[in-house]
């Protein structure tokens, strides 16, 4: 398929296209990464009013009731929406299991939604660059919601962070100290704390609500939304979507929104180039004779090996 | 719950002796006459004798060639070794060349045998000649050779060069010590024995012969069993299964088969018999057994002390990992305190009626149903008239399901793998011209239980049976649904909300009927160990008694009415020991709610033998894998048994695979004389153990289930979902990796290209009909009237504040569809939505050293260098057949090969699963097909996907595909068709072969 082709099958929303423009920039070949990133070139548009979501939290908390959910919602509303899950791959395989579909049943089906699962690479998290640029296709074909959905693991909420507008982080009571499960980095970053799965117990959800709360105030940086939900009984929803959308429009009607991007646009050139610096020296011989010599156990002087590389290579 | 109490069972219930049990019984004493003597049918371990012989459990399968010229009888025995044959009998080998005859032939390996020699003399001196040329020790060798004149000089002349060979023929029924020369060492006779079709009397007469020899010359003979059958084709291997069993239980050192089926067939009923049903294990394994120790010993000439020879330990677990040695003895039973219990009263450990057998003969009850109700009529009304002796309706995946024969979703699966059911008219229709009065009928129904019961007790009514006098069963039993069969409709709760309706409903009017039937089965199909099986069958148990308890009911309104449904394997004696097990377990679960009526403790058991068992290679083979499985269940003591159809594994049964089937339980009744004893191996060493075994598994089991809060809250975390996965998993993978071994399909392959009549449906043409005639009944119906009680159905959902079955039952009655009816209650319920969770890592710990497994995980790891990603795959089912063992056992061993797996959701259409593969831009779909929609499901996928562009999408098809689909599904565009017993790996080497040659 020629580059117009792509680009004209993204913009009429030409779901097969759309598919085989996702694997290309998912494509690990040097001639698909090259044709990846003249495509994305021509994708790009930061003035997009699409809202771009992110949703995190811990395994079994309900991410994927919780979106399909969501996501029904919007649809019903004859909002498009697309969903990038992210499975991890097994480490000793390379193979993954995606079965995020079987828990977007209405999604999986309906045509206002696109539901994309994509294996993670080994990478932990799995947010990277793909990531991105899938949205950036996403919105190209005009899609008005874009979710991502990723496990609550490490470097994976700052990752997703910086590719979304809004952050909505889930999470449900336990039983026992209930602020140990909300790691304190995450308070500090997400937009909206949804407190999931209500119908088990409601007295318990609320004083998590209210512990969450007074939390909150503590760090008064930002003003985050805690909200409570039934995903499996639907319950409210509509109430949290008018929520995020009110957030947006606010954001967007200042201006906020647009920076956010851009700064986010900025930051992941940045990032990529580095990547990319960093891959070279990786392939540079001083570099992997140098490593060698410091995984020799008995090597003593660590610091000259980094000095020579910075040196040869003309770093510093 | 407490669980302190398990062990008060122990002490709680009496122990039972004989005289206890006759007592009871009355003057309905039954007597059989074996060999002059009276036996009783059961036999108690206070009593017990305890003789055993030391014949290990192996028996060389012998095979007869008679020679016409060397050469051909030569090239006939090395095919016939290839099957998996070690003892070769060569009749009239007088003037064979030998250097030709047995050419290639190991004869130091197998038994060599050679029968209607004239010259013995000269042929042996050939036959040594030949040993010595082509280097064979002679001493080694074993085999006979029939010498009719035998002289002493010749014998020791003979003995000389082949000390280990049988000279001597003696019948076993003609034997008597003074007749043989005193000269002749007895390992130099060859006893045959003509088994006879009585089983039990055969094993008890083989067993005293053998301890006889033993006790009286110190030498184990070595007997040869013959077994002729005069019955024509097919049916003459039920006859000579069930005559090996009785050889090999009896402990032969050799089967020789005389009957006209063809020799592989012949050949691999024994090797079914050795490798799937593991009866070359133990050695002697009835030993203990009462009944046969009794009759065993009466036959024996002398009595003297009980001796012991040493033997080893050669340990060998089977899939629940117990631990099986080599043989058992009193030492192994000692201290097992379920022994002591009997028959007919709690804990009922040997079966739950007195006389068992004696008195009332298990029930045949076929589950069949297809197409229409019209159809399905014809069929029940012809089995009935030829000998079977209940009814039991499959209806099809749209009726499970709830959804009317016009329902858009449902296209592809009107009418197959069961009848479609969609008013009081179909129903009415079903049971035309059968008394109800009379005949009990069961229904596999969980989803749609409502309008199914609903217009099964309109259709009584309108019959004139009394509710009171109807009898039957309903399946009932949604917890196992979430587990492994998907045919659920709303979610958990709502379900066993239902459950409780059914049970105070039948409880009141029904008292005949059985309101649930417990079911294993479906979990032994899904790949359950016999001790997952039996512990989360009686974990369900457990929450309906909780659901009925809840609702209001007394423990003995309805637990009487409780039954239970197992499924029986290849595992011979796992399988006795499983049930037998059961309704120990059973007693001791229910004894903690204060049962007054002794009935409420009873385990009932209807079994069918396992469908998973079968296999699409060489399908004559399969009615040897159900007669095992039907002697297991009737050995164990089921009170109705379903026998598999062979072709099962390809299709729905035909009129003569039907009869087949049903012959096999009519055999066994009529021929085989097991109805005259209970529990006839009750006591044997092995099985005692082996029971024992399998409480304590399936106790801890239970445990666990218990200890998260039951059944209900155990299947909202998926445990026993997950753990059955992952025994099933390892199950397939010792069957890939050859460690299980199956007849056919891993081992003596053979090229069988005989095609076997199949059973088609026309399911657009059922859909028509079925069409028309719920267009015809809206019409004349009053529409007011029924949307009136339909209404009222939904709001007692909401308000739970009447009975949803009497509700159903009004609107039933007005005509309301099944549809319709469902569809009420969704109002409320929701349809349910399964979790996807996955045993992934556990096919790859098996395989980690298998070559095949690396090759195709490289080449995956080779596919993601040339193309930029992993292969990917959308692992999917079509339409409503929700059986998901195969796909997700493809799905995680693919993802451990290193396939990108999506997962498709359960019960999409064509269409739907076509979206989803176009956007998650997959290489290759697999689709999963079990329930037979394949023809019209399959194009309609390939033709949607095509749709969206460009097509270079591979289709993969496995399952249940008849063969003569293949080429229909290649000419649509599949590119790959794997049929059941599929080596998991192996089919990812050839798709992902095929993938990178399109992708070139």
């Amino acid at each position: 398929m020629e580059l117009i082709d792509y680009l004209n099958g993204i913009k009429n929303n030409n779901r097969y296209i759309i598919a085989k423009a996702i694997s290309l920039v998912e494509s690990t070949l040097k001639k698909d990464k090259k044709k990846a990133s003249e495509l994305l070139d021509r994708c790009i548009n930061i003035s997009n009013k699409s809202i771009r979501i992110a949703i995190s939290g811990n395994p079994g908390v309900g991410k994927s009731t919780f979106i399909e959910a969501l996501g029904s919602y919007l649809v019903d509303k004859k909002l498009r929406t697309a969903i990038i899950t992210i499975d991890p791959s097994s480490t000793v395989s390379g193979g993954s299991i995606l079965a995020d579909k079987t828990r977007m049943k209405n999604l999986s089906k309906n045509k206002y939604a696109y539901v994309r699962p994509a294996a993670n690479d080994c990478e932990l998290g799995g947010i990277n660059q793909n990531t991105r640029d899938t949205i950036s296709i996403f919105e190209t074909a005009g899609y008005d919601v874009i979710i991502i959905e990723t496990v609550g693991v490490g470097q994976s909420e700052i990752d997703v962070r910086s590719i979304t507008d809004i952050f909505l982080y889930l999470t449900q009571f336990e039983n026992g100290d209930v602020l140990q499960f909300i790691k304190k980095g995450i308070l500090e970053i997400c937009d909206f704390i949804i407190i999931n799965k209500i119908d088990l117990d409601l007295e318990k959800s609320k004083s998590l609500k209210f512990l969450i709360e007074n939390n909150l105030k503590l760090i008064k940086s930002r003003s985050q939304s805690v909200f409570l939900c039934s995903a499996i009984e639907g319950n409210y929803i509509g109430y949290i979507w008018s929520g995020v959308k009110d957030f947006f429009e606010k954001n967007w009607k200042k201006g906020k929104i647009q920076s956010i991007r851009e700064n986010q646009n900025i930051n992941w050139y940045k990032q990529r180039l580095k990547k990319q610096i960093f891959k070279k020296i990786e392939e540079s011989n001083i570099y992997k004779k140098n490593i060698k010599k410091l995984e020799n156990k008995n090597f003593k002087n660590p610091n000259t090996l980094l000095l020579e590389i910075i040196e040869v290579l003309k770093l510093n | 719950m407490k669980h302190n109490q398990h062990t008060k069972t122990n002490n709680f219930f009496i122990k039972q002796t004989k005289s206890d049990w006759l007592k009871r019984l009355g003057d309905r004493r039954i007597k059989n006459k074996f060999n002059n003597i009276f036996f009783d049918p059961i036999y108690f371990q206070n009593n017990r004798k305890n003789i055993s012989h030391n014949k290990d459990g192996e028996w060389a399968i012998t095979h007869k060639i008679k020679i016409k010229n060397s050469l051909s009888a030569n090239s006939e025995a090395l095919k016939i070794l290839n099957l998996g044959v070690n003892s070769i009998t060569f009749i009239n080998a007088d003037n064979s060349d030998l250097n030709v005859l047995l050419k290639n032939i190991q004869i130091d390996i197998i038994r060599i045998n050679f029968e209607k020699v004239f010259d013995v003399d000269k042929f042996i001196r050939l036959f040594h000649k030949f040993c010595i040329k082509n280097k064979i020790n002679s001493n080694n060798l074993q085999g006979f050779i029939n010498c009719k004149s035998l002289t002493k000089d010749k014998y020791f002349k003979y003995k000389k060069i082949l000390p280990n060979f049988q000279f001597l023929k003696i019948k076993t029924i003609n034997f008597k010590t003074k007749s043989i020369q005193k000269y002749i060492d007895f390992k130099n006779i060859l006893f045959v024995h003509n088994v006879d079709k009585n089983m039990i009397e055969e094993i008890s007469f083989l067993r005293s012969f053998r301890i006889n020899i033993e006790q009286s010359k110190n030498i184990s003979p070595f007997i040869e069993a013959i077994i002729n059958t005069k019955n024509s084709n097919y049916h003459n291997l039920i006859e000579t299964c069930s005559k090996s069993i009785t050889a090999i239980l009896g402990g032969c050192d050799s089967i020789l088969v005389n009957s006209k089926i063809r020799d592989t067939l012949k050949i691999q009923q024994q090797l079914i018999l050795k490798y799937e049903s593991n009866l070359n294990k133990v050695s002697d394994s009835l030993h203990g057994s009462y009944l046969i120790e009794e009759l065993t010993n009466s036959l024996l000439d002398s009595k003297k002390n009980n001796f012991k020879l040493p033997f080893e330990n050669n340990y060998w677990a089977g899939p629940e990992e117990i631990k099986l040695k080599s043989k058992y003895d009193q030492n192994d039973t000692e201290g097992l305190t379920h022994t002591k219990y009997g028959v007919g009263i709690p804990p009922y450990l040997r079966g739950p009626y007195l006389t068992m057998y004696c008195d009332k003969k298990w029930t045949i009850r076929q589950y069949a149903g297809f197409s229409t109700a019209e159809e399905s009529n014809k069929f029940y009304k012809k089995n009935l008239k030829a000998g079977q002796s209940g009814l039991s309706v499959a209806f099809d995946l749209p009726t499970h399901r709830g959804y009317d024969s016009d329902h858009l979703r449902v296209f592809g699966d009107v009418g197959k793998a069961g009848v479609a059911i969609d008013s009081v008219e179909d129903m009415e229709i079903l049971f035309n011209g059968i008394d109800l009065n009379n005949i009990s009928v069961s229904m596999t129904m969980n989803g749609a239980i409502l309008p199914i019961m609903a217009f099964f007790i309109v259709v009584a009514k309108k019959n004139g049976v009394k509710l009171k006098n109807l009898r039957g069963t309903i399946q009932n039993d949604i917890l196992k649904e979430f587990m492994v069969r998907n045919t659920y409709i709303y979610p958990p709760n709502p379900s066993m909300r239902i459950v409780s309706d059914i049970f105070n409903y039948t409880s009141k009017n029904m008292p005949k009927f059985n309101s649930i039937s417990v079911s294993g089965y479906h979990m032994l199909e899904a790949g359950a160990s016999a001790d997952l099986e039996i512990a989360y069958t009686l974990a369900d148990g457990l929450e309906y008694v909780r659901t009925g308890l809840k609702a209001g009911l007394d423990i003995d309104d309805f637990a009487p009415r409780l039954s239970f449904f197992w499924g029986v394997g290849m595992n011979f004696f796992t399988e006795i020991a499983k049930i037998r097990a059961a309704r120990y377990l059973w007693t001791e679960l229910i004894q903690e709610f204060n049962p007054k009526n002794p009935k409420s403790l009873m385990l009932r058991s209807h079994c069918q033998t396992s469908g998973w068992s079968l296999i699409a290679q060489e399908p004559e083979n399969n009615i040897t894998r159900t007669t095992i499985e039907a002697i297991g269940a009737v050995f164990a003591g089921t009170q109705s048994l379903h026998t598999n159809a062979m072709d099962e594994a390809i299709s729905l049964p035909t009129n003569s695979s039907a009869k087949i089937a049903r012959d096999t339980q009519l055999y066994l009744q009529k021929e085989t004389g097991i109805c005259n004893f209970i529990d006839p191996l009750g006591g044997s060493h092995y099985l005692e153990t082996l029971t024992d075994s399998l409480i304590k598994n399936a106790r801890s089991y239970i445990n666990e289930i218990e200890k998260v809060g039951g059944m209900s809250k155990a299947i909202d975390l998926g445990i026993p979902k997950l753990k059955i996965e992952k025994s099933a998993i390892q199950r397939q993978s010792s069957i890939d990796l050859n460690k299980s071994l199956i007849i056919g399909l891993n081992c003596f392959k053979t090229k069988n290209n005989k095609k076997i009549k199949i059973l088609e449906i026309n399911n657009e043409l059922v859909q028509k009909k079925q069409i028309k005639k719920i267009t015809n009944l809206k019409k004349k119906r009053n529409v007011n009237k029924v949307t009136k009680l339909l209404d009222k159905l939904t709001s007692c959902c909401r308000n739970n504040n009447e009975n949803l079955l009497s509700i159903a039952i009004e609107a039933a009655e007005l005509g309301a569809t099944l549809g319709e009816i469902s569809f009420a209650c969704e109002k409320v319920f929701g349809r349910y939505q399964a979790k996807t969770i996955m045993n992934t890592g556990v096919y790859e710990k098996k395989h980690i050293n298998n070559k095949q497994f690396m090759s195709a995980r490289k080449l995956s790891d080779k596919f993601e260098l040339n193309n930029g990603r992993r292969p990917r795959i959308l692992a999917a089912k079509l339409g409503q057949d929700g059986h998901d063992r195969g796909i997700k056992i493809i799905a995680t061993c693919f993802s451990d090969i290193g396939f990108d797996v999506d997962i498709a959701p359960l019960f999409g259409t064509p269409e739907e699963v076509a979206k989803q593969a176009v956007e998650n831009d997959v290489h290759i779909v697999g689709i999963s097909s079990l329930a037979g929609g394949h023809k019209t499901l399959i194009p309609k996928l390939i033709n949607s996907i095509n749709a969206y562009g460009e097509n270079k999408i591979m289709i993969v098809v496995g399952g249940i595909i008849p063969k003569k689909d293949y080429n229909f599904l290649y000419k649509s565009g599949v590119s790959q068709i794997f049929g059941p017993g599929t080596i998991v790996s192996q089919a990812a080497l050839e798709v992902l072969k095929k993938l990178t040659d399109g992708i070139n």
